[in-house]
């Protein structure tokens, strides 16, 4: 039996003694994900106690308290590497109150909705050196990732359990967000998505203004897996405002001219 | 250029384009002119400010709308294509060129060459929108009840304007028996009931229930008004010129009242029946036109009663022109520019971007905003004006102009912006 210390990564404290699984995830109800044998060899050989601390919002000791009984040797002398923490950034020492901006995205979870377009929304107002501060119950590392990429400068820390806090600092250098940042998805990749599932509709033979009708009563009966292949003369411009209120999204192709091709798509 | 019209399907932006611009320029004139001019609302119409005002309305702003606005709508409403792009730029060259000439020349009130050369350009402006619709409807597959309204219609501009330019000739040759504020009735009417009347229910009548997304249509309701209209206005020629008796002036009155109220009808059912339930401030304020449509015919309805008592009240003939320019053809021209210009910018910017992924939705190319601050401003300037003519209240015109004035200017502010529309950096 090797002494455990705070770096130790918990595949090897579960390797040790399996019963040390039932243990920590009596600590937290988050730490149940270990439980499931996939995500286990995903993340526990990787993920240190102190790690696993910082995400369940505990500390350290609560381990130590579960596992010695198990007959785990503690060595409470090392100090947790703190290269997977992040370091403080400049920006958040000078915080001042009226740089903040709250939102606290709980409640929208708790009701089971996603919470990224109110936090997109709330991002696109943010003016330059304000602080977008997000109270999540988890990391919300791909919304991390996304704005970083606009160069927003972002820290995250763990008030308390279900309190997880992430700064979004805006500065002169960062990108407009615009609502829909999803990546532009362009005609191919809609085409393949749909592959087999198209609903095929030619309206170049209709007179104006049945071609737009046609549309819509086609629309109206689309099961949500399909999508609307359209055959058509020109772009129906008077369509696409339609489509957008009833929140269907589109692609629009010109072939040659005369020929257009439109796939219409619930989003 | 005949390479690459035989080519196009959709009508060039940049042949359509420049009459949008033009007619918003005119509108922010026209309006500029009755705010400077105001006071002269009290006195009689035939008088140069008024003249010019009612040429830039007539001519800069509702027929520069409407040409334009045709340039793109019939190709489509045909199924065919534009049969040249060529005679579309012409016919806007010798519009823009003849157009302020014409207001010029009744600013300062000199029929000498200014006058007779605006209204020779203009006169070729409509021959050669003429000879494109000409073209543009022969080689088409369907030739509906809504193509022969504008047929007409612009067949009766061409009337209208011919007789402009005889009537200005007339001041100096001895062309009529009469002298030219005589048949200035006559030459009114055909460009309002033949022109614009016809124009607005051809295309009205294809387009609002389009708006609404409504199948309504009732071709045999629209063949009737076509006759009515056309009946009213061919008797009202005949009685002008031959019989001359004012009882008889009731015949055309009732008959094209009759026409308005059966559009008005044509359009409620149409209304009645849409898909899209939520009607949006461009199609509201085009059916609140219609239901302006029924102050001119009121008025008519008094003058008929008045010409057999004999006597015409000046500022009834002012309220009744100004309720038509700056009414009726204005409220519709408001909704429907921003039914129109946005999607055919949208088309410009957009249509080439592969896949056409995210793009901004063309009514969003407008501000919704600056729109419905103008209607409001119009709305209380057109109303105010109204009771500024009959009541003779400088005051109340002064004001009332002020309120068309900032509409015009927000008018504008939308239109420009919308046509010098860039694509968002992403």
């Amino acid at each position: 039996m090797n002494p455990i210390n705070a770096n130790t990564k918990i595949a090897e404290v579960i390797k040790q003694n399996p019963d040390a699984l039932e243990a920590i995830v009596s600590i937290r109800p988050k730490f149940e994900k270990l439980r499931n044998p996939l995500l286990r060899r995903l993340m526990a050989g990787r993920t240190s106690l102190a790690m696993a601390a910082k995400l369940g919002g505990c500390s350290i000791d609560d381990f130590f308290v579960k596992l010695e009984p198990l007959g785990f040797k503690i060595d409470r002398s090392v100090l947790p590497v703190h290269a997977d923490l992040e370091p403080v950034p400049d920006f958040i020492h000078s915080l001042r109150k009226g740089q903040i901006v709250d939102l606290d995205v709980r409640p929208i979870l708790a009701a089971g909705n996603d919470p990224l377009n109110t936090i997109l929304e709330h991002i696109k107002n943010i003016q330059p050196g304000q602080v977008l501060k997000v109270t999540n119950t988890f990391s919300p590392t791909p919304l991390i990732a996304l704005l970083e990429k606009k160069k927003f400068l972002s820290y995250t820390h763990t008030a308390e359990e279900n309190q997880i806090e992430t700064y979004f600092f805006k500065t002169p250098e960062t990108a407009e967000v615009e609502p829909e940042l999803e990546i532009q998805q362009d005609w191919d990749v809609i085409l393949k998505r749909y592959q087999g599932k198209f609903i095929l509709l030619d309206v170049r033979q209709l007179e104006m203004p049945l071609p737009m009708t046609t549309i819509l009563e086609e629309l109206d009966k689309l099961p949500v897996v399909n999508a609307l292949y359209v055959y058509h003369k020109r772009i129906p411009v008077f369509l696409l405002p339609e489509l957008t209120q009833r929140n269907f999204d589109y692609r629009i192709r010109e072939v040659a001219d005369g020929e257009v091709h439109l796939i219409i798509f619930i989003p | 250029m005949i390479v690459s019209a035989a080519l196009t399907k959709t009508t060039s932006y940049k042949v359509i384009i420049p009459f949008y611009a033009f007619s918003a320029l005119s509108f922010l004139t026209a309006a500029a002119l009755l705010f400077r001019f105001a006071g002269e609302f009290t006195g009689h119409y035939f008088q140069p400010h008024i003249l010019a005002i009612t040429h830039t309305m007539a001519l800069g702003w509702g027929t520069m709308m409407i040409l334009g606005a045709s340039h793109q709508l019939v190709p489509v409403m045909v199924e065919g294509k534009l049969y040249s792009n060529f005679l579309a730029g012409l016919s806007f060259v010798l519009a823009a060129a003849g157009i302020p000439l014409l207001v010029y020349a009744f600013y300062t009130f000199s029929m000498q060459w200014p006058a007779q050369y605006g209204a020779i350009l203009v006169n070729a402006a409509i021959l050669s929108f003429l000879a494109n619709l000409t073209g543009s409807l022969l080689g088409s597959k369907s030739k509906n009840v809504h193509a022969i309204f504008v047929y007409t219609a612009t067949l009766w501009l061409f009337a209208a304007t011919l007789m402009g330019l005889l009537l200005i000739y007339n001041f100096t040759l001895p062309i009529f028996s009469k002298d030219s504020l005589h048949f200035l009735s006559l030459h009114a009417h055909l460009g309002i009931a033949g022109w614009f009347l016809l124009m607005v229910m051809g295309v009205g009548s294809r387009l609002i229930p389009m708006f609404m997304i409504s199948k309504y249509t009732h071709e045999k309701l629209l063949w009737t008004i076509y006759g009515l209209v056309n009946g009213g206005l061919l008797s009202f020629a005949f009685i002008f010129i031959y019989v001359g008796s004012s009882a008889l002036l009731f015949i055309p009155v009732i008959a094209v009242a009759a026409a308005i109220a059966l559009f008005a009808v044509f359009i409620y059912q149409a209304y009645s029946k849409r898909i899209r339930r939520k009607v949006d401030n461009q199609v509201r304020i085009s059916l609140f036109s219609i239901l302006l449509m029924a102050i001119p015919v009121g008025f008519l309805v008094i003058f008929a009663a008045m010409l057999i008592l004999n006597r015409v009240d000046t500022s009834l003939v002012l309220a009744y022109g100004f309720s038509i320019f700056f009414g009726w053809i204005t409220a519709i021209i408001f909704g429907m520019t921003f039914k129109t210009l946005p999607f055919i910018v949208w088309n410009k910017v957009y249509h080439q971007r592969a896949g056409l992924g995210k793009t901004p939705n063309p009514k969003d190319l407008f501000a919704a905003k600056v729109f419905n601050v103008m209607g409001t401003a119009y709305l209380l300037g057109f109303v105010l004006f109204i009771a500024g003519i009959l009541t003779s209240s400088h005051v109340l015109l002064q004001y009332a102009s002020f309120g068309i004035l900032l509409a015009a200017l927000l008018y504008n502010w939308n239109v420009f912006s919308v046509i010098f529309h860039t694509p968002p950096k992403k």
